[in-house]
């Protein structure tokens, strides 16, 4: 599907790349003993007070990729920088510019939301009122309030996945690495989720997240990047991406010929294209939309798209 | 002072965790152990004397620092790698040995509650002992020793069942394995100078002599504490946060 990847694609992706950044990455390799390579030769910039969201397929790369970032894993080749922090060399250091959202990570069964908050405030060097003062923002943002006594063993999948979210907030990271960090969460939790990460954003925080729902990206980030079979195949914002698409109005219309009158679809480079099309053929059904993130994904990737009308 | 801050607080997590595991611990460091004394003085009541009952009371502390030490905390740090918690230690800006370092703090105090409870138990059960502050030292040792051999394993097991397994084998073997509840000739010829080679034959023999006042222990100190050196270096070296 490289052959998708359009020239204004291309500059789209190179866009990434630039000076002052809060993560430098460069020429990021992570082969495995058994020849698998997950990550072939990422490059990357994210600024300060900017969110990048990363869309990708099961298997792309993108979870070892942010492995790398929150140096869990050993690069094989190229490198890192996180506020000018060499993180493959200094891996300690850079940490201390972080906040991670593991993918999955156990917690202390036994000890309470709070306990915990308070706890790995500690381990962030935070003094021991900060670490008051911070777990009781993090509980109210995060709308914990209720189980903050409660033990970990007795919460649900979802609020303990905003106790992992909210562990990685404290301290105030400059620096936001969070992988999937909404998967599982009821839509009211995933707004309370969304709302912090921009809060952190506007502070001023660099976000990068790994996500698998296309609304969460589009609705948080300032730029989006496509990582498929290891590359980093499209990087901008939604903008940008929805431009790399030749034909980005979609014509959905009740099919007059059918007789269980079939829902088709058809994309057109404008909006005066298809309106051509809808007086031509006399529809009576119908709806003209841009096309979405959606449509640009799945273009990327090749995924369903054996099933999709033309597109580009 | 940072990292004494880290240890502390690795230390504080596992002792409120362990409001939920007090059972087991008790029962690792207490009621075996002093089953063990019992069973042994029961025995000693027949056949030994004072210098055997005095013998079975160092082998029951050391019986209680194996579980401790080797069983116990090896399965917490097992649990913390193959139940993801190691992950979360990991997303810190924390060093693998600060974490090690708070997890032999907590096993101290343990093996502390341990040793003294079984010889408040030795004394009303009679036994006519003298310990002195060299007793601590030895403990120390044993405990950093055995603590060691724990951290080996739970960082190098395949899979969780492998290092529980091998942590409980180990817990209790090296106590049976060593002449701490009989003579070394009691054995078959071909253990007996493995067995008096074992940490738990060296830290036996050292808090019987220092139980009975005597202070001459140096072989058994120097030799705990080069075993300890080396299975901490092991341990310290194989806890990784990262993956090649």
């Amino acid at each position: 599907m490289m052959t998708l990847l359009t020239t204004e694609m291309k500059e789209a992706a190179e866009g990434c790349t630039s000076s002052n950044a809060a993560v430098h990455v460069r020429g990021l390799v992570k082969r495995y003993k058994d020849g698998t390579e997950a990550n072939r030769g990422i490059d990357l910039d994210l600024s300060p007070g900017e969110l990048i969201s990363i869309l990708g397929p099961n298997g792309a790369g993108k979870t070892t990729f942010l492995r790398q970032l929150t140096t869990e894993l050993r690069p094989t080749s190229g490198g890192i920088e996180i506020f000018g922090i060499d993180a493959v060399a200094a891996p300690q250091q850079a940490k201390q510019m972080m906040g991670i959202t593991p993918q999955e990570a156990g917690m202390f069964e036994s000890l309470t939301v709070r306990e915990h908050f308070e706890l790995f405030a500690r381990l962030k060097r935070l003094s021991r009122v900060e670490s008051r003062r911070q777990t009781t923002q993090v509980i109210e943002s995060l709308n914990l309030v209720t189980e903050a006594k409660k033990r970990v063993g007795l919460l649900s999948g979802g609020q303990r996945r905003r106790v992992l979210i909210g562990l990685a907030f404290l301290g105030h990271p400059p620096l936001l690495v969070l992988d999937e960090p909404t998967t599982g969460l009821d839509p009211a939790s995933r707004l309370a989720v969304w709302g912090v990460i921009r809060r952190a954003v506007t502070d001023g925080a660099a976000v990068i997240l790994s996500t698998h729902y296309i609304e969460e990206a589009e609705r948080l980030s300032d730029r989006i990047g496509v990582i498929s079979r290891g590359r980093l195949i499209a990087c901008g914002s939604l903008e940008e991406l929805l431009g790399c698409l030749k034909r980005s109005y979609r014509l959905s219309y009740r099919d007059p010929l059918d007789p269980f009158g079939k829902v088709c679809e058809r994309h057109f480079a404008s909006f005066a294209d298809a309106q051509r099309q809808i007086a031509h053929e006399q529809f009576s059904e119908y709806s003209i939309a841009r096309a979405t993130l959606e449509d640009v994904y799945f273009t990327l990737t090749g995924e369903r798209f054996a099933e999709r009308d033309e597109i580009a | 002072m940072r990292r004494v801050s880290d240890i502390v607080c690795v230390f504080r997590i596992q002792l409120m965790s362990m409001r939920k595991e007090i059972g087991p611990f008790l029962l690792a460091a207490l009621v075996f152990p002093s089953a063990m004394y019992l069973f042994a003085n029961a025995i000693s009541r027949t056949e030994g004397g004072e210098q055997a009952r005095l013998h079975f009371l160092a082998g029951s502390i050391v019986f209680s620092l194996s579980l401790t030490s080797i069983s116990w905390l090896g399965y917490l740090l097992l649990e913390n790698r193959f139940m993801g918690r190691l992950k979360l230690f990991a997303t810190l800006p924390l060093e693998p040995s600060s974490y090690i370092c708070g997890f032999l703090v907590f096993a101290l105090v343990q093996a502390s509650l341990g040793t003294i409870t079984l010889l408040l138990l030795g004394r009303f059960f009679g036994a006519q002992m003298r310990p002195s502050l060299l007793l601590a030292l030895v403990v120390l040792l044993t405990v950093l020793c055995l603590c060691g051999l724990g951290a080996v394993i739970a960082a190098r097991a395949r899979s969780f069942t492998e290092g529980s397994l091998l942590t409980d084998a180990l817990g209790a073997g090296l106590v049976l394995l060593a002449p701490v509840y009989y003579s070394p000739e009691m054995m078959p010829r071909s253990l007996r100078g493995v067995s008096k080679l074992l940490p738990t034959a060296f830290a036996a023999r050292a808090v019987e002599t220092t139980l009975a006042g005597n202070h001459a222990v140096g072989t058994e100190v120097i030799v705990l504490g080069v075993m300890a050196v080396v299975t901490l270096a092991l341990g310290f070296r194989l806890t990784k946060w990262r993956e090649n």
